[in-house]
């Protein structure tokens, strides 16, 4: 982690969003800068998930900016789908394409929105899906695969890409207990390797071990936030005390 | 000014004159034939088929200054009766040529032979006067040719006279090799005893199936061409039309669905008569098969698009999000992930909907596109059969038993790969809701909130 933490690339300031008249985020202030890795936490429904959904905007913001390096990307004008290119998303439910083989699934954006050629496309997936451990399965189909297995793939597809910052949404959560340990092996050697990342999870070991910076949310609002050992071992909101309390 | 005034009088006198001469002819000298015709055989086409009973029809009139005693007619050689075959006669009385009186109590003898009919009126048949012979059960031979009828007559006088060769033959087409294969086949102790029960007979009768397979095959091909074209066509339109159900923008989402409304909510043969009568009033040159697919497609594909919305609905919208967050927009991600998805799972739908198109064409039958079923009512027609119809079932049957088949295959293949592709979370935390939409089960995307927590 010698990598320059300067430059802000993620910048959200005063994000309001509604589910109609049900607001999820209620002013959410958070800066993540390069090469950092933020773990955000939190009780179900108090808004993780929108708020990482609203990084690339998946969901639309109703109130507040967002800045994307120099890219204000709340601005109605912004162009979505470039943003999103530098952005990636690990999904809970992994989310490949079912009808394409694992090199195919990391091969399909690279083609048709990178627009690299064949062979490019090709030689990253296939080193991508070595650096995941699963170059014994380029030509498998996602049903063949297992749930760790397919998740893998999906932040292979999501590294070829070349983001600037991945988003994780409980990459692990849909895993069976033994298969979680192969995912998080990734994501930890992600972020050894300067990524910067936005990890939702309940996986409390890996934040307290990987993360630079815990973010604690509750009903829509960051309660506390901090590095691990103050967040972990010194939780200064009841909330974040009950929260954490419950968990170990 | 006279001088014109008297040529059109004249022109007018000519006129008269030549159309009274017209209505009037002039009766000959002697007994002229003035016709001769056969009838079509009864099971079908426009054509006389030698070997096949027809009806010879023979019209003379007699000269103005004598009286016909006997009138000989030779036949072709090779010509053959049926036996049943008989005799019509009837002097027609000219007296008043305005009114012409039909006698058929001509008092005759006659012998009536494969080589000649011979009639001898014992009262002669008197000037002037028409008369019509009729051969039932007359067979021509079967070989392609143009005959003609001659003969002989005498006078009363008694000379005889050679009646003047009528100048149109006859023309007939010799027995095909089906012909002659549906004479042997009826010729059959067992297909006799078959027909014997009016059951088999009317709507099993083997002679009659035989004889209508080649016009049946003939208007399958023209039913297959009609959905073969209707339903590519029906497929692209359907797709664009599912995607205006799914537009963002409000009035494309009417629009369409007022087209698949109306469309799916009256019935195809309105449809049918509808645009049969409309459209060539602002299209011309359109043919009625032309007419006839595109009809077919434009109804086929509000139900494509029925069919495709439900399956690009089906989809779990985790694969609308994994494309989007990789930077694809609308169209690539329908494309190159939504579509490719879509398609093996809408195939059995599909399939069942062009099953219903095929056996929709018959539908055009009612505005004269010659398809099947206008065949088959046809053949059954100049039959006064059933089994036209029934071998026309067959032919539907041909091409939706085997396609009801590949339903149920892919059905099959569907359901044992459905389960594999559920999201996991769905397997270990929400039972997915399933539910049938049209004739596959689909996995309907979890509520909102999927990420179940845990904490
Ligand atoms: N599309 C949506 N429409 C309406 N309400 C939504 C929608 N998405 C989320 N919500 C609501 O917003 C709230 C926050 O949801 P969110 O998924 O962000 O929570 P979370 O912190 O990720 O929870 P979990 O730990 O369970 O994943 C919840 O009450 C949820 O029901
Ligand atoms: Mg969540």
């Amino acid at each position: 982690m010698t990598v320059s933490k300067d430059k802000v690339v993620v910048s959200i300031r005063d994000l309001h969003k509604y589910f109609g008249s049900l607001e999820v985020l209620k002013g959410i202030d958070l800066d993540v800068m390069r090469g950092e890795v933020v773990v955000i936490l939190g009780p179900s429904g108090s808004g993780k998930s929108t708020l990482l959904r609203c990084v690339n905007l998946l969901e639309k913001p109703t109130k507040g900016e967002i800045w994307f390096e120099d890219n204000l990307i709340t601005d109605p004008k912004s162009n979505v789908n470039k943003t999103r290119e530098h952005i990636g998303m690990v999904f809970q439910s992994f989310n490949l394409f079912p009808h394409l083989t694992a090199k195919r699934n990391i091969m399909l954006a690279q083609r048709k929105v990178l627009k690299r050629s064949k062979e490019e496309a090709e030689r990253i997936a296939i080193q991508q899906l070595e650096k995941v451990g699963l170059s014994d399965k380029i030509e498998y189909l996602p049903a063949q695969l297992s749930g760790g297995q397919q998740q893998r793939v999906a932040i292979a597809r999501a590294l070829a890409m070349d983001p600037h910052v991945m988003l994780f949404d409980e990459a692990t959560s849909a895993l069976d207990p033994e298969l979680v340990r192969g995912v998080l092996d990734v994501m930890r050697e992600l972020a050894l390797g300067g990524m910067t990342m936005m990890v939702v999870t309940h996986e409390m070991g890996f934040a307290r071990e990987v993360a630079d910076r815990v973010v604690f949310m509750d009903e829509g609002v960051i309660v506390e936030q901090g590095t691990p050992a103050e967040v972990f071992d010194n939780p200064q909101s009841p909330r974040t005390q009950d929260f954490l309390g419950h968990i170990t | 000014m006279t001088y014109v005034r008297v040529a059109v009088f004249s022109l007018l006198f000519v006129l008269l004159l030549g159309s009274l001469l017209i209505a009037f002819p002039q009766s000959a000298e002697a007994l002229e034939t003035e016709s001769v015709t056969a009838t079509r055989n009864e099971d079908g086409g426009t054509d006389i088929i030698g070997g096949k009973p027809t009806r010879l029809s023979w019209e003379g009139r007699v000269g103005n200054n004598e009286k016909v005693m006997q009138i000989v007619i030779n036949f072709p050689e090779g010509c053959e009766l049926a036996d049943d075959a008989y005799l019509f006669l009837q002097e027609v009385i000219m007296d008043d040529p305005m009114h012409p009186r039909p006698d058929n109590a001509v008092k005759h003898e006659y012998e009536l032979t494969q080589e000649s009919l011979i009639i001898n009126f014992t009262d002669g048949l008197r000037p002037g006067n028409k008369v019509i012979i009729q051969v039932y059960g007359f067979q021509f031979p079967a070989i392609t040719a143009d005959y003609y009828i001659t003969g002989t007559y005498v006078d009363d006088k008694g000379l005889s006279h050679i009646l003047k060769e009528y100048s149109r033959p006859v023309s007939v087409i010799g027995g095909t090799a089906l012909e002659n294969f549906l004479v042997w086949l009826s010729e059959r102790d067992w297909v006799k005893a078959w027909n014997s029960n009016a059951f088999c007979n009317s709507f099993l009768n083997p002679v009659r199936a035989v004889a209508s397979v080649p016009t049946l095959f003939g208007g399958w091909l023209i039913s297959v061409a009609l959905v073969a074209l209707g339903f590519p066509l029906a497929i692209p339109v359907g797709l664009g039309i599912s995607f205006l159900r799914m537009s963002k923008l409000w009035i494309l989402r009417f629009l369409s669905s007022i087209y698949v409304n109306v469309i799916r909510g009256t019935p195809l043969f309105l449809q049918i008569y509808i645009a049969f009568l409309g459209l060539p009033l602002f299209i011309s040159g359109m043919d009625n098969f032309t007419t006839g697919f595109i009809v077919l497609a434009l109804n086929s594909s509000a139900y494509l698009a029925e069919i495709f919305r439900a399956g690009i609905q089906s989809i779990h919208k985790g694969q609308f999000e994994a494309a989007s967050s990789l930077g694809m927009n609308g169209i690539k991600t329908m494309f190159f992930v939504i579509i490719p998805q879509t398609v093996r799972r809408v195939i059995p739908t599909m399939t069942s909907e062009f099953i219903l198109l095929f056996k929709d064409t018959s539908l055009l039958a009612a505005v004269g596109v010659f398809e099947m079923m206008m065949f088959a009512k046809i053949q059954s027609n100049i039959s006064a059969n059933i089994t036209p119809y029934v071998v026309a079932a067959g032919f539907y049957l041909l091409v939706t038993l085997p396609l009801t088949r590949v339903i149920s295959v892919f059905e099959k293949k569907l359901a044992a790969t459905d389960g594999k592709e559920a999201p996991p979370e769905d397997k270990k935390k929400k039972k997915p809701e399933t539910k049938r939409v049209g004739l596959f089960k689909t996995t309907v995307p979890a509520a909102v909130n999927q990420d179940t927590g845990n904490g």
